[in-house]
């Protein structure tokens, strides 16, 4: 499915070594994945290398990078983060965050707003609604979760390819890492910061795009609304017809829109 | 050897549709509680607790009660309640409770001041199971399952460390901070109540339960199975400096006795319905052992340690395949006459060799008659005749012999 150039690479955080594919060339955009891991090099991601360096890491503790013992809550993971960028030499770039990706990028820029060049958040967990729910990824299970994440598989590219086929053996071990990590991390409070929507207002400096699938059933639109609000001055693009996961979902749409913001 | 009775304490008034219908259709977790009529509960409650309060008379040396959290399948969802109540209304049994799932306590220091008091008011008759909980206690509880066996540890050792060390110390661990560890009431039983660990087997838990001489009870495992954790217990002991004996081990069995064989066998079934429910609909397997509960580690030596029990045996998941004969026929659950029962509870001693012999005389529709009907036959034929094996076959229990 990947076209275009790029490299798998490691890189040493302290103790700990981190995964990450890289792309392209101009000035950096990092992309943070959602809660499944690190999905490899995406079509989206070829788009984007045509004018930015494209960083795609994998997590501490998601398949393919180690955790250092420490590292259990959100915020460590946020923490720890900058310190990734910093070995990187990516000290002034874009944020751009999948979901749980989402969130983590709001965390990094509200810890350090000078290490944030532009901040994107595409249907961010992290906080949470007043009138609704964030869906209980965990408690729905992978494939009931993946049910409420695309809203129509009809109109996913290469949806076989991404999600029909039966998982190979590592696969599996990989989606096991991953949920564990995601259950490490986000289980208590669920999928978001109570902190997060009052420092946020730090970035009023920061140009920010929050996307956002029209139709998500896993973070309410009131969250968009809620990111929009605390981060003051931020566009926000609903997605028609799209689900929790616009990137893989609609994908044109969605670079439409990256795009706009970007360029 | 120390014969105990259990019950699972079943609250079976929900039909197989109410459990597909529920939420991801399962029995546990989900399954609405507005399925529960507190006033049947109210009478369930009072006759399991007076067939334990019967369990006296007929002679068993222990009362055993569990834990389990949002589930029909066991109402002992505050079991340290109940372990009080028999605590005062018998004299002699020791009261079994396997166990406390440590994992799920916020505060074990509360744990720590219930079990005192349990063992004072039965004037130190309290044997305190610890458990890390199925997944369901987990999530019923909003306790991070990626910690469950950290906790389950931290908390044991605060417990440990809180009965047996004077207070006030402070406690500053990694799941657990106190800054005034000094519960006033303290166990009658010095240095501790006893300590026993149930559980399907899982390595770590049994290394762990060895390296602590602490006597692991198998959950009604598969016979063939059961030998080699048995195996695996006495190399971890070994390393410990210990050779482990018939005291070190229990085995929870369904035992059910009446007249004859045919109305034991057609009463037996309601045990069909017990722990995994009416119409046995499967339970969502990431509820029951969500992701991070079992270490990578862990997981992969029970697939390497178990390999040839993981296929369904007759006693869980493919009873409705094998049928109740095949269950029966295999001795998974063991149903008859006093005579048949004796002869079937021999062959597995013999196999087993367990110093604690967990009777689990009734479950599911299994009625409160028949239950006391069973009860009054183990009195009469059963214990007695289980109790001179244990000596012909040199079975101590842990009271009997240290562990």
């Amino acid at each position: 499915m990947a076209s275009a150039e790029y490299r798998e690479c490691t890189v040493n955080v302290g103790d700990t070594s981190i995964h990450y594919l890289v792309g392209g060339s101009g000035t950096p955009v990092v992309v943070l994945h959602g809660f499944d891991g690190n999905p490899g090099w995406l079509p989206v991601y070829d788009e984007l290398a045509r004018r930015f360096t494209v960083y795609a890491p994998t997590h501490p503790g998601f398949a393919g990078s180690e955790r250092p013992p420490w590292l259990e809550s959100f915020v460590d993971l946020s923490r720890f983060y900058l310190w990734i960028l910093q070995e990187l030499d990516l000290t002034w770039t874009t944020l751009l965050g999948f979901s749980i990706g989402g969130w983590l990028a709001a965390e990094i820029a509200a810890m350090s707003p000078a290490t944030v060049e532009r901040l994107i958040l595409v249907d961010a967990m992290g906080i949470k609604p007043r009138e609704g729910e964030i869906a209980d990824i965990f408690l729905h299970g992978s494939e009931g979760t993946r049910r409420l994440a695309i809203l129509d598989p009809k109109q996913v590219p290469n949806y076989e390819l991404l999600f029909g086929r039966k998982p190979s053996t590592e696969e599996r071990e990989a989606t096991a890492i991953n949920r564990e990590a995601a259950i490490r991390y986000c289980w208590k409070p669920y999928m978001h910061d109570p902190a997060l929507p009052f420092l946020l207002p730090r970035l009023h400096k920061v140009p920010s795009l929050i996307v956002w699938g029209k139709e998500d059933r896993i973070v309410p639109l009131e969250s968009a609304e809620l990111y929009r609000r605390a981060l003051r001055d931020a566009k926000l693009e609903l997605i028609e017809r799209c689900g929790h996961l616009p990137h893989l979902e609609r994908p044109a749409e969605f670079l439409r829109v990256v795009n706009d913001f970007l360029v | 050897m120390f014969i105990m009775r259990f019950t699972e304490r079943a609250y079976i008034a929900y039909t197989e549709a109410d459990v597909k219908n529920s939420f991801r259709s399962s029995v546990r977790l989900t399954f609405p509680n507005t399925h529960f009529n507190p006033e049947l509960g109210a009478d369930l409650y009072n006759e399991y607790l007076d067939e334990y309060q019967f369990c006296e008379e007929v002679g068993f040396d222990g009362l055993m009660l569990n834990e389990h959290h949002n589930t029909p399948t066991c109402m002992g969802a505050a079991m340290n309640l109940e372990a009080a109540i028999l605590a005062r209304i018998t004299k002699r049994p020791k009261i079994v409770l396997l166990g406390n799932p440590l994992p799920i306590f916020e505060n074990p220091l509360r744990l720590a001041e219930e079990l005192a008091e349990i063992d004072m008011i039965s004037r130190g008759r309290l044997v305190s199971g610890f458990v890390r909980g199925t997944g369901i206690e987990s999530w019923a509880t909003n306790t991070n399952p990626v910690h469950n066996r950290e906790r389950f540890e931290e908390a044991h050792d605060l417990i440990i460390k809180t009965w047996t060390t004077p207070g006030p110390f402070r406690w500053e661990g990694k799941h657990y901070h106190f800054r005034v560890v000094n519960p006033f009431e303290r166990p009658l039983q010095r240095p501790h109540p006893p300590i026993w660990i149930p559980g399907i087997g899982s390595p770590e838990t049994l290394e762990w339960s060895a390296r602590h001489h602490y006597p692991y009870i198998y959950l009604e495992t598969d016979p063939q199975v059961t030998v080699q954790m048995t195996e695996l217990y006495g190399k971890a002991a070994a390393e410990t400096g210990y050779v482990p004996g018939p005291q070190n081990f229990g085995y929870l069995w369904r035992i059910h006795v009446q007249d004859t064989d045919e109305k034991a066998f057609e009463v037996g079934k309601g045990f069909l319905v017990g722990n995994a429910g009416i119409g046995r609909v499967p339970m969502p397997g990431d509820f029951m052992a969500p992701p991070g509960y079992n270490s990578r580690e862990g997981s992969k030596r029970i697939l390497e340690q178990y390999k040839h029990a993981l296929k369904p045996d007759a006693l869980y998941g493919g009873v409705d395949a094998a049928g109740w004969d095949a269950v029966v026929n295999s001795n998974r659950v063991v149903v008859g006459s006093p005579k048949t029962v004796i002869k079937k509870i021999r062959e597995g001693l013999r196999i087993l060799r367990p110093g604690i012999l967990g009777m689990w005389t009734n479950d599911g529709t299994i009625s409160h008659q028949d239950t006391m009907r069973c009860l009054q036959l183990m009195k009469d034929e059963v214990l007695p005749a289980v109790r001179e094996m244990g000596k012909e076959l040199d079975l101590p229990g842990p009271f009997e012999q240290a562990p």
